[in-house]
């Protein structure tokens, strides 16, 4: 849980380069990119999460769904490494649709990018099986870090965010 | 054409980025985080076109608009909000801005609205052109006494400190950041909870959140 933060004393990008390790370890005993599916009702952010990733070629965004049902869908039709996930949205919201595709597809990794900062939803989170939790206003810093962190089978918690409860909830898994 | 982007988000100024640069010849010249830094980068650059979010730190983006079309009032501005409310777009016309959207339609709306500012034309979510031409038609339809709205509309400098106030900032540290004195940051926050019949900081705060000065 905390071993990201020893990685890197040299700044941001130091941690980011020393955990795309992570993702090529993936290339090299799989074969293949990382692929990714992202899941936001809005457009705007689904763009700026296709925009921080074109940065890191390493990392295969394969799909892009605007409500939980279409997630839930795709995430079957594509089998992706890691679904990044809103979780304000219409209809089926996000933690529903984590909870369904953690049942249904163990091995992928949803990682929740959202507004809320509340000890509560993060608790919710990992109950409903997501491995990472990420704030939007943070992204732009932590998000390929969250990512790397959760395919090397780890789980990541925004440091904004209450990580004691959020600690609390994954211990009591 | 050359674009000013202010969110505070980075993610979403990303976002913004990535839909305004797919068409050619449209360029993101600046990015802003809060209002100041938009109208201080609007004078510094002149971009023909301002996208701005309104719920940004220190100066919100509808003072924002109004400082910067006082200066500037060949550059247009597109308004973004996450949410739409009736109150928010008259006073979004009443500042000068010809443009207004919601975030959740930015992949629709958004091209189109520079698009039509760059030929100095307005553009309206769909909401807010109903309640506009609504307005139009029926002038009169359930308008409140307008001497009273004049009587108790809020100044420009006194639009500035409900964001100051609201953000939990004292009336000495307001006075401090606008450069006034102790005595006028008292004077305007009494005019400013008469004018909106506020009782506490508390409902200030509240008033702020329901119009989109501050984030909830």
């Amino acid at each position: 849980m905390s071993d990201w933060r020893s990685e890197g004393t040299s700044g941001i990008r130091g941690e980011a380069l020393g955990w795309s390790i992570c993702s090529l370890l993936f290339v090299i005993l799989w074969g293949n990119m990382p692929r990714v599916l992202i899941v936001d009702d809005h457009a705007v952010i689904r763009r700026g999460v296709q925009g921080i990733l074109s940065t890191y070629p390493e990392w295969d965004l394969c799909g892009e769904a605007d409500n939980g049902q279409d997630a839930i869908r795709l995430a079957g039709e594509l089998a992706p490494e890691v679904v990044i996930m809103d979780v304000s949205m219409p209809g089926m919201n996000g933690l529903e649709a984590t909870r369904i595709i953690h049942d249904v597809l163990p091995e992928t990794k949803v990682l929740l990018l959202t507004l809320h900062s509340s000890s509560e939803f993060v608790r919710s989170a990992f109950r409903a099986g997501a491995r990472g939790y990420v704030l939007k206003s943070d992204a732009e810093n932590e998000l390929v870090r969250a990512l790397n962190v959760v395919i090397g089978e780890g789980t990541y918690v925004s440091p904004a965010v209450d990580a004691r409860a959020a600690k609390e909830s994954i211990f009591n898994n | 054409m050359r674009i000013l982007v202010a969110d505070d988000h980075d993610i979403i100024r990303r976002g913004l980025k990535e839909l305004l640069t797919s068409r050619s010849g449209w360029e993101v010249c600046a990015e802003a985080k809060t209002g100041r830094e938009a109208v201080m980068l609007a004078e510094q650059l002149r971009p023909d076109v301002v996208v701005m979010d309104i719920s940004m730190p220190d100066l919100n983006g509808l003072e924002a608009a109004r400082k910067i079309r006082k200066s500037l009032p060949k550059t247009e501005i597109l308004i973004l909000t996450l949410h739409f409310s009736d109150q928010l777009v008259r006073e979004i016309v009443e500042a000068g801005v010809r443009a207004y959207i919601m975030k959740s339609d930015a992949d629709r709306d958004l091209v189109a609205a520079v698009e039509a500012l760059a030929n100095h034309r307005p553009f309206f979510t769909a909401r807010a052109a109903d309640m506009l031409l609504d307005g139009f038609v029926r002038p009169h339809s359930a308008q409140p006494d307008p001497d009273a709205v004049i009587r108790n509309r809020l100044t420009s400098r006194e639009r500035e400190i409900v964001q100051l106030l609201a953000e939990g900032k004292s009336s000495k540290e307001v006075a401090v950041s606008l450069g006034i004195s102790v005595k006028t940051a008292e004077t305007h926050r009494a005019n400013i909870m008469r004018k909106l019949e506020l009782h506490s900081v508390s409902e200030l705060v509240r008033y702020a959140v329901r119009n989109q000065i501050i984030e909830a």
